[in-house]
């Protein structure tokens, strides 16, 4: 985690503004409010699928690329999905050489958990023979600067460039035992994927006796333990972590998934929104990405 | 303004690969036509500029002029306006024939057309781009594709062919707005087959009409007319019965051949019967019989085609009939092919398939002549090929009459279902059947002999008239201009590339130099020029023509190392001692000046007057001396003296018809220079290995195998003699002792057989062979290659460029050094060297014939090799070779009876063995006018019922049987 | 040459250039925040960001530290999905470790070095997407990182490369034209002196070929010099801009 220093003084700042009756963050937010996001997508023309993040400071590009492969002997008949996340030096020293390996380990794990369950995003329409041939989907996070909520970021990205992404379409031709696939020689010939069931995920941290959503890299660092979870946009969880060196009663987690659950639905409904509005501009948009 | 193209390909390990390409859109493409003053035609001219404003504004540089011509005479009735014309890709494809007609002017090739034509057939692509070099057709590219205003994207649901037809069409549309704003409008037609593009162009207010329209609204389009390719959308109904089995498609047939199902090879016809062929199994060097019109299913010789084996039980065996195909074209029906159905023996079957589809055509134009129709104002006729291996192509031409009695060239189009043979169109004529030009022609042309006139871009290459050496040419050359140095070439030769000097050191050594031609000075790697001479690869010699590898300006002239001029030449220089051995050897480029270019008699002359003691006299007689004592190595290495026979026709100086015939007589000087030569091979060979382990070009002649040698051990040891064919030397001592007194002859004709049992002698890259098998057998040399004839062979043209770089003075490039791309120069040389040999071969054949058309001749020969059905027989006068049939008259009384033990053939009391001498009557058998055949038969020894009179008693002068006529009779 | 025709008969290249153009740039300083200098650099498809960090005490080994100046740390490193086939790693193969000496030795040569003795300063190179010369739109970007972060060079540092195709020098070549297995040349220069501080070339060109083809690859440096300056000069005045208004 790239951590900063911070003084006694200001992490005792932060926690009483959130131990107030009205709590009030260093910045003005309320406990259940996201900082200002900008989301685009088809950023990196060579990819099958790309989104680039921008919560306040914390920059994500995530790229997804689809490459053919063979099924895995216990899912014969459904593709598969990949993650990988990359910290770079860019956002700080600290990264540097295998400096980031320990945060991206996490990220990739508590993302690939999230989607690792048949709701979130419809394997079996990425296989093309079963056991022989399917789509593999390599998601691609590379984290470019840090400003806190890595993971409610990251899963935002992923799945802004999930649906993005397009497969070319294939045909199986059969002869005798041999299949042969082909691909579409149309560029428009492509298949999408249906993100409409796929986790976000919401971040609660517990600051004092409060928790909050989306914290700032100051508030992480008062941080004495926090909740992750998938939200899809009907509510459901599909994974829950608890997180850092503190401890939580049962209560405080019940507590906490409920305000997930609510965050994560109007969070999964607005990105969903945005992404449309997006795609309405049609394919003459062009792509500013850090020309900005 | 930017763009990008997107798209998805397959990469060679199977996975899949997004790829995009940026694709940026200019202002400054210019519309090539003088008329136009919207456009700012300097930019064509190479500019320097900075990179931000190069889309805006660029330097003026020189003016070029535009290629399409102000107001261009229009012939078209369809369009009486001055217009330029766009041909769509279909019909740069298949009408290329016409477009290359000299009347066609003013088109303009669009960069999408060119796309796909380089992307669909290499060889049309080729000839396209030199349409395009010519400046005389005023042909002009418009880089549509780049252009802004004419660029289209492909959209939803499109497949790329209709993209590019819109493209197609936006540029049209786009040049018929631009030319519009001129007082004298200048009209664009758009020339497509394809009906939906059509209506769409019409549509969007293009002229545009079909090829056949607009080829026949010319006031002279008449003989354009009859070279038109076949329509091939008529080809949609299918009219008639379908007579062929259906080919399967193209990605079944890959599918098919990847699991084996099918396998794949080249189509080869037989040339003795037109219902068979064989297919050679790419990758198993296996034959695959292929009978009958609906298995051999369209495939056309040397078509590279899928086949299919037929179960075991159907196989089948090559029947030993010869069979032309006689069918008349009007009607379609395919006879029964039951007539090689018979039951095969189980024993004598052959793996046999059917060709379920074709990979590739392979078609070429075919030299031919017309059949006579019976219905002479008819415009369908068929064709008869020359080769016997292509089968009857039909075509459509309203000048039958006039082509009855022409060799002409045509092109197969399309072989339909439900059509018996091929459908083609006429290309040109040759000329008159039996008229020694045409005869030439077809020879070149079947040979694949590349002779048309250089081309313009290739001209372009040559140095500038009057060309004189210059301070530059000579910074890497040793001045060699005041040696005393000759060239001893036969008689009549103007391609001169070789020239020698020897003059004795003050140490009492020799310096010996031989000259050659600096040709890789004057052609330079990559350009037309060079990409000429390589892919034409040697000069050919036939009788009485040459067709040269480079322009006559070099090959004749400015390379030629005539006397009295100063020419660049590539030197070796060794220094050697008395007896011959090299001390030092050194290469340098140079500057000659040759004292005399000398015959071989006439050096020969020199060397034997005693009382001329000149420079040069004494530089050929040191010469002379070293060769003997170089020769007696190599011999002593165990290089062979083969014997082949070469002749040379004297030719009537006005008509060009031969005369008279003589074999090449050879010289004390011939070996000479050949020894030099040889010298200078080797010392290069080694030179340039040194330098490029990997990349020289070197020429190999392999050992050929035991088996090789049978015949010649069979025939030597029925006189007695034992041949020791172990090893090159041994066979060298061998033959040396088999002499035989009684037949003077002998041993040049085991010299003969020898020779055919030798394998070819082939050039390759260093790289692709271990060093194993660099050797040269005939010449017993570790390793050989080619220096010594820049001006004839590009084999040269490479060793001297290698060379070149191993002593600095030059450099090198790439594709030198790039063993693959020598190894498949290599290959093309290996092929044109071998088809010159043929075409050479061939025109003695030719000449042969022309010889014998107003002669009938005896002649000695010598019996070469008893065949079970034939005597062959080697006429040593004209270095011919014929075949004496037997039994072939099975009436006659006298049956010949072979022995296969003892290689005889035995009619009555009369016993025939190998190296006997006969003597035969030679004449022309004008049986088919295609293939005229020397006919030949026994005159003695006398052979009732079988041999012929003597010539002589032909003519009535009763003379008896005696020792030949020797004159002819003229 | 067989296969794809990198320069028509009409003098175009495959993409539309001709021989002598560059392919679009454009780029932007200032990206990130909390860098101390960041920039982004597009030149046709190939996109790439940099961050400095610095000058800052040095971190790690104190064997690293230089008496008398500045250590310049580099590090290089491509996004796995910025290649046609998705890398496996994003750095640490042989290709990004030498990338990253090349820009450590780039750097050396034109920041003023001995201005921070016992410091160091970190540059970091993201390749986001590539589609050739990835080195000269690293050395372009990391140039502009620096001034962002306010290091003192000797000069810009301007990066570009040239191909040799049928005896034409090309500039700013593309990945389509460096895999056609023509020579390659990359040179780097401090524009106002036209010193080299880097060069390199791969695959075959004749020694007298070279200097043709490195004046166009000096013409082409010189051109981006251009153009990264006019992004500095208009970054700086709208910089201030903001300064102004907010007083």
């Amino acid at each position: 985690m790239a951590d900063v220093n911070y003084s006694e003084a200001e992490k005792t700042f932060i926690l009483h503004g959130i131990q107030d009756k009205f709590p009030c963050r260093e910045d003005g937010r309320g406990c259940e409010d996201y900082r200002h996001m900008e989301i685009e997508t088809g950023v990196v023309s060579n990819t099958s699928g790309s989104a680039r993040l921008r919560l306040a400071n914390t920059d994500i590009l995530v790229g997804v690329k689809a490459e053919l492969g063979v099924p895995s002997p216990e899912k014969p008949d459904s593709g598969c999905i990949e993650f990988f996340v990359d910290c770079s030096a860019n956002a700080t020293p600290e990264f540097e050489g295998r400096g980031g390996e320990e945060l991206a380990t996490e990220i990739s794990t508590v993302l690939s958990r999230c989607y690792d369950n048949s709701g979130c995003l419809d394997l079996k329409s990425l296989c093309i023979i079963p056991k022989q041939q399917c789509w593999i989907l390599y998601i691609d996070v590379l984290l470019l600067e840090c400003g806190g909520n890595l993971f409610d970021a990251a899963s935002i990205g992923v799945k802004a460039a999930l649906y993005n992404t397009r497969i070319p379409n294939v045909t199986v031709n059969q002869e005798d035992d041999e299949m042969e696939i082909e691909l579409s020689d149309d560029p428009y010939d492509v298949n999408r994927l249906d993100i409409s069931s796929s986790p976000c995920i919401v971040t609660l941290s517990k600051i004092g006796h409060y928790h909050v959503v989306d914290a700032s890299q100051k508030e992480e660092a008062c941080c004495l333990a926090r909740l992750m979870m998938g939200v899809t946009a009907k509510g459901t969880i599909s994974a829950l972590k608890k997180e850092g060196w503190g401890s939580l009663n049962p209560e405080s987690i019940f507590d906490m998934m409920e305000t997930g659950k609510k965050i994560g639905q109007v969070l999964n409904t607005s990105l969903l929104n945005v992404l449309e509005e997006e795609e309405k501009s049609g394919n003459k948009r062009k792509t500013v990405g850090f020309l900005k | 303004m930017l763009t990008s193209k997107v798209f998805v390909k397959k990469t060679k390990r199977g996975g899949v690969l997004k790829v995009v390409r940026e694709h940026y859109l200019r202002d400054d493409i210019t519309c090539g036509s003088q008329h136009c003053t919207k456009c700012d035609h300097n930019v064509n001219v190479e500019t320097e500029n900075s990179p931000e404003t190069d889309i805006d504004s660029y330097n003026v540089g020189k003016s070029k002029t535009q290629p399409l011509v102000i107001s261009p005479p229009s012939n078209s009735e369809l369009c009486s306006s001055s217009h330029y014309v766009i041909p769509d890709t279909n019909v740069v494809l298949h009408q290329i024939d016409v477009l290359e007609d000299e009347s066609l002017q003013n088109f303009i090739i669009l960069q999408t057309v060119i796309d796909e034509v380089k992307h669909r057939s290499l060889p049309a692509n080729k000839r396209l781009k030199d349409i395009l070099a010519n400046s005389s057709k005023h042909f002009y590219t418009f880089c549509n594709e780049y252009n802004s205003e004419t660029y289209v994207e492909r959209e939803p649901g499109e497949s790329s062919n209709d993209r590019n037809d819109r493209a197609i069409r936006t540029a049209a549309k786009w040049y018929t707005n631009h030319l519009q704003e001129y007082e004298k409008d200048i009209s664009i037609v758009l020339l497509t087959d394809d009906n939906d593009n059509r209506t769409k162009a019409k549509e969007a207010g293009i002229m545009s009409f079909t090829v056949h329209e607009y080829i026949k609204s010319l006031k002279n389009g008449g003989n354009l007319i009859d070279r038109l390719a076949w329509k091939s959308s008529a080809g949609t109904q299918q009219e008639g019965k379908l007579i062929y089995p259906e080919h399967i498609a193209t990605s079944d047939i890959l599918k098919g051949v990847k699991s084996g199902k099918y396998l794949q090879g080249s189509f080869m016809a037989s040339r003795e019967n037109y219902l068979e062929a064989s297919v050679n199994v790419t990758e198993s060097e296996k034959f695959v019989l292929i009978q009958g019109h609906q298995n051999l299913n369209r495939a056309v010789h040397s078509d590279i085609v899928a086949i299919e084996m037929l179960p075991e039980a159907e196989w089948s065996c090559p029947s030993s009939l010869v069979l032309e195909d006689t069918a008349q074209a009007e009607d379609d029906a395919l006879e029964d092919d039951s007539k090689l159905k018979n039951k095969v023996p189980e024993h004598l079957r052959q793996p046999t398939g059917r060709v379920v589809g074709i990979i590739k055509r392979n078609w070429r134009q075919y030299c031919g002549i017309l059949k006579p129709s019976l219905l002479k104002k008819g415009t369908k006729h068929l064709f008869v090929p020359a080769e016997r291996r292509i089968p009857k192509i039909r075509i459509e031409t309203r000048q039958a009459e006039d082509l009855a009695t022409q060799r002409i060239i045509v092109a197969i189009d399309s072989w339909p279902r439900s059509s018996r043979y091929p459908q083609g169109h006429f290309v040109r004529k040759l000329g008159n059947i039996g008229d020694k030009g045409a005869e030439n022609e077809v020879l070149l042309l079947e040979h694949d002999v590349p002779h048309q006139v250089f081309s313009e871009k290739v001209l372009s290459f040559l140095p500038k008239m009057p060309w004189s050496i210059t301070k530059e040419d000579m910074k890497h050359r040793k001045d060699l201009r005041d040696i005393v140095v000759c060239s001893v070439d036969p008689p009549g030769c103007t391609d001169i590339d070789d020239a020698l000097h020897c003059r004795l050191l003050d140490n009492g050594n020799y310096e010996v130099g031989v000259h050659i031609a600096d040709v890789s000075h004057f052609i330079r790697p990559g350009t037309a020029l060079d990409e000429e001479a390589a892919n034409r690869g040697t000069t050919v010699y036939l009788t009485d023509k040459r067709i040269d590898m480079v322009p006559e300006l070099l090959s004749s002239n400015l390379c030629s190392l005539r006397c009295d001029v100063e020419r660049l030449a590539f030197t070796v220089i060794w220094e050697m001692t008395e007896d011959a051995k090299i001390l030092n050897t050194s290469f340098t480029k140079s500057v000659i000046n040759s004292k005399a270019s000398l015959m071989y008699s006439e050096a020969q002359a020199r060397i034997d007057d005693k009382t001329m003691n000149d420079e040069l006299t004494l530089s050929l007689r040191g010469l002379n001396k070293l060769a003997k004592l170089l020769k007696q190595s190599r011999i002593d290495a165990g290089a062979l003296c083969l014997a082949s026979t070469e002749v040379r026709f004297q030719v009537d100086s006005e008509t060009a018809d031969p005369i008279d015939v003589q074999t090449k007589k050879l010289l004390e000087t011939n070996s000479m220079v050949e020894e030099f030569m040889l010298l200078a091979n080797i010392s290069v060979a080694k030179k340039i290995l040194e330098e490029f382990p990997n990349c020289a070009l070197l020429r190999r002649h392999p050992s050929p195998p035991p088996s090789n040698f049978e015949p010649v051990i069979k025939a030597a040891s029925s006189k007695g003699f034992i041949m020791d064919c172990s090893s090159n030397k041994n066979l060298a001592e061998s033959l040396n002792k088999a002499e035989f007194d009684e037949n003077p002859y002998f041993n040049t004709m085991l010299r003969i057989m020898t020779t055919r049992c030798m394998m070819q002698a082939v050039y390759f890259c260093s790289g692709m062979l271990p060093e194993s098998e660099y050797v040269h057998y005939g010449l017993a040399a570790a390793i050989y290659t080619h220096f010594t004839s820049p001006i004839r062979r590009y084999s040269d043209i490479i060793v001297h460029r290698l060379l070149a770089v191993c002593i600095g003075a030059d450099a090198s490039y790439p594709d030198l050094l790039e063993k693959k791309k020598t190894q498949s120069l290599c290959n093309n040389l290996n092929y044109r060297h071998k088809m010159a040999q043929y075409a050479g071969r061939a025109s003695v054949n030719l000449h042969t014939h022309l010889f014998f058309k107003t002669r009938v001749q005896d002649e000695d020969g010598y019996v070469l090799f008893v065949r079970k059905n034939a005597l062959q027989v080697l006429i040593p006068k004209y270095g011919l070779e014929g075949t004496l049939y037997l039994n072939e008259n099975k009436k006659s009384p006298t049956q010949f009876v072979y022995n296969e033990e003892q290689d005889t053939q035995t009619a009555g009391d009369v016993v025939f063995h190998v190296f006997d001498h006969v003597i035969i009557q030679l004449s022309i058998d004008r049986s088919n006018v295609q293939h005229l055949k020397l006919a030949i038969n026994l005159v003695k020894p006398q052979i009732p019922g079988f041999s012929v009179a003597p010539a002589s008693q032909v003519d009535g002068e009763k003379e008896k049987v005696g020792p030949p006529s020797k004159k002819a009779r003229k | 040459m067989a296969g794809l025709e990198l320069l028509s008969d009409q003098g175009f290249r495959i993409d539309g250039r001709r021989s002598h153009e560059l392919r679009k740039i454009q780029c932007r300083l200032g990206v990130f925040k909390q860098a101390d200098g960041s920039a982004y650099i597009e030149q046709g498809n190939t996109k790439v960001l940099a961050a400095v960090y610095g000058p800052h005490e040095v971190k790690g080994s104190r064997a690293k530290m230089l008496q008398d100046k500045v250590l310049v740390n580099c590090q290089y490193s491509m996004a796995t999905f910025s290649t046609g086939e998705r890398k496996r790693r994003p750095r640490g193969d042989r290709k990004s470790t030498e990338m990253t000496m090349h820009l450590k030795q780039t750097f050396d040569a034109a920041i003023i070095t001995n201005l921070y003795p016992r410091s160091q300063i970190d540059i970091y190179v993201e390749v986001l997407q590539s589609d050739g010369g990835n080195y000269c739109a690293s050395v372009n970007a990391a140039t502009l990182a620096l001034i962002d972060a306010g290091i003192p060079l000797k000069d810009y540092v301007c990066a570009c490369s040239a191909g040799f195709v049928n005896d034409t020098p090309i500039v700013d070549i593309s990945y389509l034209e460096e895999s056609g297995g023509g020579p390659e040349l990359i040179v780097t220069i401090l524009p106002k002196s036209e010193q080299i501080v880097f060069l390199e070339q791969n695959s075959r060109l004749h020694e007298d070929n070279l200097s043709k083809v490195l004046d166009v690859a000096s013409k082409g440096c010189k051109d981006i010099y251009a153009i990264l300056d006019r992004a500095v000069r208009d970054h700086v005045s709208k910089v201030s801009n903001v300064a102004n208004t907010t007083e």
